[in-house]
């Protein structure tokens, strides 16, 4: 499950499909499991196939400082060997089985994502069972493990998107634990050790930490028997606990530009703050937002790519996490037309936090958010992500479930007042990759009022 | 089910305004099982009908979800461009979301979102596609905007100058300042030297640069017309309610007189060609480029096989050698192109850093040697054809990715149901078969390389394009 959501992704909840037919479903259904874990199911009949989803309760926020990248290569040494089989051998029954499986490390979660046909359910999961509760944690594959996340981390400079997306965590996250990535750097996973990855997953992959869904053609019977099969395969142990600090606001304006040679094409992101789930007036913030940016007619787009073709894709976004996370504005123009459209941004988010939205805007995004809101809950996994999301980021019991009803409940005066209370065009942070030689003075000119600037190689760890 | 819907068809055809808005009901085909009804579903299957002008229309009722999918596929995509002119199928996907008759600039994606639309398009060598998904009372909605902008496209000047700048800005996203993105670029090029797919379908820079209106006018006339398109509809809807609707709104619109196809086929590739690029990478990428055969030919689902032998998953051939075993690549992947005409059985590899290329092409080929000289393991059959079914299977989930294999199936099969057609296939492939294949596509000597290398190596004096 992505740990973190957008205005223009936000899996939301029960319906009303359009206007007329009023059809509300309710949460799926949870029931409790073995050692203090929960589960959930949500069946379907729609195609053969059966969706898990195996969470714990703690992520790349509980890796010790400049040891980024733990949580995540424990969780990948899971699939490297357990008791009787290899890598290898792991590898051949999950794909003999018709089956799939990943792991995917968020700020607060470490999850396993499996599917498999149907008619394969029950040894896919004894499978999983000796996955996950017999790991051998082999020193040679740990030796490998790390020498192959290293040289990925290294290829993934390639990405221009990914480097400005990384560069943004730590502009807006100084010395916060947002602002490490589940991945890590070259550098602190090289540092890594077994007995590291060892102690992580006896204090991490317990029982009491375990948030357990299911999709698809399965029952509820069904789940909740293998469903206590793979809680017992870890062992029973306390809640981790996580306690961060709430993530500090940045002052001032400050770009950080990350030098690439060779640019043609720039990626633009611009941000503070944004919106924790239980604020009083996250869902104005979340509207409004979406006016702005959160549509293909959005005021962004509109200035941006509409009138001007500057930039093939552009968007404004809230992510939700357990403290207070960003808000984003994102482009991507060619070279030339970056400081110019560094420019508009800002004068676009200046006119956005000084005089909000109009009474028509409004109107139109709930329309949108509101009918749009079936392609959340159209397929079985995506109506189980809400309750885990739900679950694992400690969400308002209704944010799915009354989705509907907190749209309709925004007012003009209410997404007006979220706007200048939680969002400043003072204090922001403006993220630019491209090549410095061709445009660092131009951009660096575009935006008044620039405290400092901090020029960051590409290949930087 | 055949009878009951020829029985619809006729009803809905007393009301036809004339023989051009009539429909004539093709027959029903069996979206195939796959253990749905052994679970409590319904067998469903898709109807297809003929309008009088030579519109397609095929239609999946599937009541999972409150929502409905509406394709408009048309038989035009680069492959139907010429010299100078490549991009103008993608351009239109652009252009199609602009002004038409009645309909101001913007308004188009305005109203469908009002509605709680999701709404793109994709343009290939082989076709362009449209699509709505909406909640399902908005059905009515799809079948004006669809039709108008089938029909009453306005092409001014401003929005073309305005979209050919936003594609320009699409190509180097994904082509110029992408790596992979123009290594795959220049595989094609030089693999193809007279068939169209030789030009990308975004198109050459300075084409895209160079469009007039009236380049934008004369190939909507020639290929936005009824008898170039289907459209595919999947989600809850009622047949007579979507038999009149499309009826209503297509039935007056002119067929066109659509050329013959011109293409050249490609001469059969007799050397090794091979191109090295230099880009600010940290570590060498390899793409290879073997001639294949066409999607609808007989050897597709054997090469298909032997593709998720190489490179399907951690547990493929690929995999376990090049990134486990030797640690000369950290990533890896190869696809059987599914084209009409014959396309390529694309290989990529990104070499560990500081590896060089040669090492691992050098690997890469005595996996390809081994294919050629012995048959597969049954197990690896076994596993290959199940990661095939699942794919498949995942990509049947929601009403969107139904209607996406039909439309396409049909588009470059001619038979909407053909994913399990091929599901059938891929279960009768042998494994004597699949040598058969590698020995007849996997030729070292009639290959297309493309090499990238980091621009420090670069450097030191290989030769660069």
């Amino acid at each position: 499950m992505s740990a973190s959501t957008s205005t223009d992704d936000t899996a939301k909840t029960p319906k009303k499909t359009a206007t007329k037919t009023p059809k509300t479903h309710g949460s799926s259904p949870r029931f409790e499991l073995p050692g203090g874990a929960v589960g959930y199911v949500e069946s379907s009949t729609v195609v053969p196939l059966v969706s898990i989803v195996l969470s714990f309760r703690s992520g790349a926020l509980a890796d010790p400082e400049g040891r980024d990248g733990l949580s995540r290569l424990t969780a990948r040494m899971m699939r490297r060997g357990c008791k009787g089989m290899t890598s290898s051998e792991i590898e051949s029954a999950v794909d003999r089985l018709g089956g799939e499986i990943g792991f995917d490390v968020g700020p607060s979660t470490i999850s396993l994502h499996a599917q498999v046909i149907r008619r394969n359910l029950q040894p896919f999961c004894e499978l999983l069972v000796k996955v996950l509760g017999t790991p051998t944690f082999d020193q040679e594959e740990f030796d490998r493990l790390k020498r192959e996340t290293v040289a990925e981390l290294i290829d993934a400079r390639d990405n221009d998107r990914a480097l400005a997306g990384l560069a943004f965590r730590r502009a807006v996250f100084p010395g916060h634990p947002y602002s490490r990535t589940a991945a890590g750097r070259p550098a602190s996973v090289e540092k890594l050790t077994r007995a590291e990855v060892l102690a992580t997953y006896a204090k991490r992959f317990v029982q009491s930490d375990i948030v357990l869904g299911f999709a698809g053609a399965i029952t509820l019977e069904e789940a909740k028997t293998l469903g206590a099969l793979l809680v017992h395969s870890v062992p029973q142990g306390p809640h981790v606990e996580n306690e961060l600090p709430e993530p500090a606001h940045p002052v001032g304006r400050k770009l950080f530009f990350v030098d690439k040679p060779e640019r043609t094409q720039t990626q633009i992101l611009i941000g503070t703050l944004g919106t924790h789930p239980r604020d009083p007036d996250h869902w104005p913030l979340v509207a409004a937002t979406a006016v702005f940016g959160g549509t293909f007619t959005s005021r962004m787009m509109r200035e941006i790519r509409s009138k001007r073709g500057w930039s093939y894709g552009t968007s404004a976004r809230l992510s939700i996490e357990r403290k207070r996370h960003a808000f984003t504005m994102g482009a991507f123009p060619a070279a030339a037309d970056c400081a110019p459209c560094v420019s508009l941004e800002l004068k676009l988010l200046e006119d956005f936090t000084k005089d909000g939205i109009t009474p028509r805007e409004l109107a139109f995004i709930k329309n949108y958010l509101i009918r749009s809101h079936a392609f959340e809950i159209d397929t079985a996994p995506k109506r189980l992500g809400q309750a885990l999301e739900t679950e694992l980021l400690d969400l308002p019991a209704d944010y799915h479930t009354k989705y509907l009803a907190h749209v309709h409940a925004v007012t003009l005066e209410t997404a007006n007042a979220a706007v200048a209370k939680r969002l400043s065009a003072k204090d922001l942070v403006v993220v630019v990759v491209g090549t410095a030689s061709d445009i660092l003075d131009s951009v660096t000119k575009a935006i008044p009022d620039l405290v400092e600037h901090v020029v960051i190689p590409f290949d930087h760890d | 089910m055949s009878q009951k819907i020829a029985a619809l068809t006729a009803r809905v055809n007393e009301k036809a305004a004339g023989d051009g808005a009539k429909w004539t009901y093709e027959g029903s085909v069996p979206f195939v099982d796959l253990g749905v009804a052994a679970l409590g579903g319904e067998v469903p299957h898709v109807h297809r009908f003929r309008l009088g002008n030579g519109l397609r229309l095929l239609v999946l009722v599937d009541r999972s979800a409150p929502v409905m999918s509406y394709f408009t596929w048309f038989r035009v995509g680069s492959r139907h461009e010429k010299p100078g002119k490549t991009g103008l199928a993608h351009l239109f996907e652009h252009l199609m979301f602009n002004e038409s008759e009645g309909l101001k600039a913007g308004e188009f994606d305005r109203k469908l979102e009002e509605n709680g639309a999701e709404s793109n398009a994709a343009t290939w060598l082989d076709w362009t596609y449209y699509y709505e998904s909406l909640p399902k009372d908005r059905f009515a909605l799809a079948v004006k905007l669809e039709s108008n902008r089938m029909a009453k496209l306005v092409l001014r000047e401003p929005q073309i100058v305005s979209e050919k700048e936003v594609v320009a800005n699409e190509r180097r996203m994904r082509v110029d300042d992408d790596v992979e993105g123009i290594a795959n670029e220049v595989l094609y090029k030089t693999a193809f030297t007279k068939h169209p797919y030789h030009w990308p379908t975004i198109g050459w820079m300075v084409d895209i640069e160079n469009f007039t209106p009236a380049d934008c006018v004369a190939f909507y006339k020639t290929y936005y017309a009824p008898n170039n398109a289907t459209i595919v509809i999947c989600g809850d809807v009622r047949e007579q309610d979507v038999l009149e609707r499309i009826r209503d709104a297509y039935g007056v619109i002119p067929a066109s007189t659509l050329p013959e196809e011109d293409t050249t086929p490609e001469p059969v590739q007799l050397e090794s060609r091979s191109v090295t690029l230099k880009k600010p990478t940290a570590s060498e990428k390899i793409l290879l480029g073997f001639h294949g055969p066409a999607l609808g030919d007989a050897d597709h689902a054997a090469l298909s096989i032997l593709n998720e032998v190489l490179f399907g998953g951690r547990a493929s051939r690929m995999y376990r050698e090049l990134v486990t075993t030797h640690e000369v690549c950290t990533d890896l992947r190869g696809w059987v192109s599914t084209f009409r005409d014959p396309g390529l059985y694309e290989m990529y590899f990104t070499a560990r850093t500081g590896t060089p290329g040669a090492d691992v092409l050098a690997r890469a080929d005595a996996e390809l040697a081994r294919v050629r000289d012995e048959v597969v393991t049954d197990e690896e059959l076994e596993r290959a054809k199940a990661r095939l079914e699942l794919g498949l299977v995942q990509s049947l989930e929601t009403a969107s990715g139904k209607a996406e294999q039909i439309g396409f199936y049909d588009t470059v099969l001619g038979d909407p149901a053909a994913a399990f057609r091929r599901l059938e296939a891929y279960r009768r492939v042998t494994s004597g078969e699949m040598r058969t294949a590698a020995r007849r596509y996997l030729t070292l000597d009639a290959r297309t390389i493309i090499n990238v290398l980091p621009e420090a190596a670069a450097a030191t004096g290989q030769a660069a394009e």
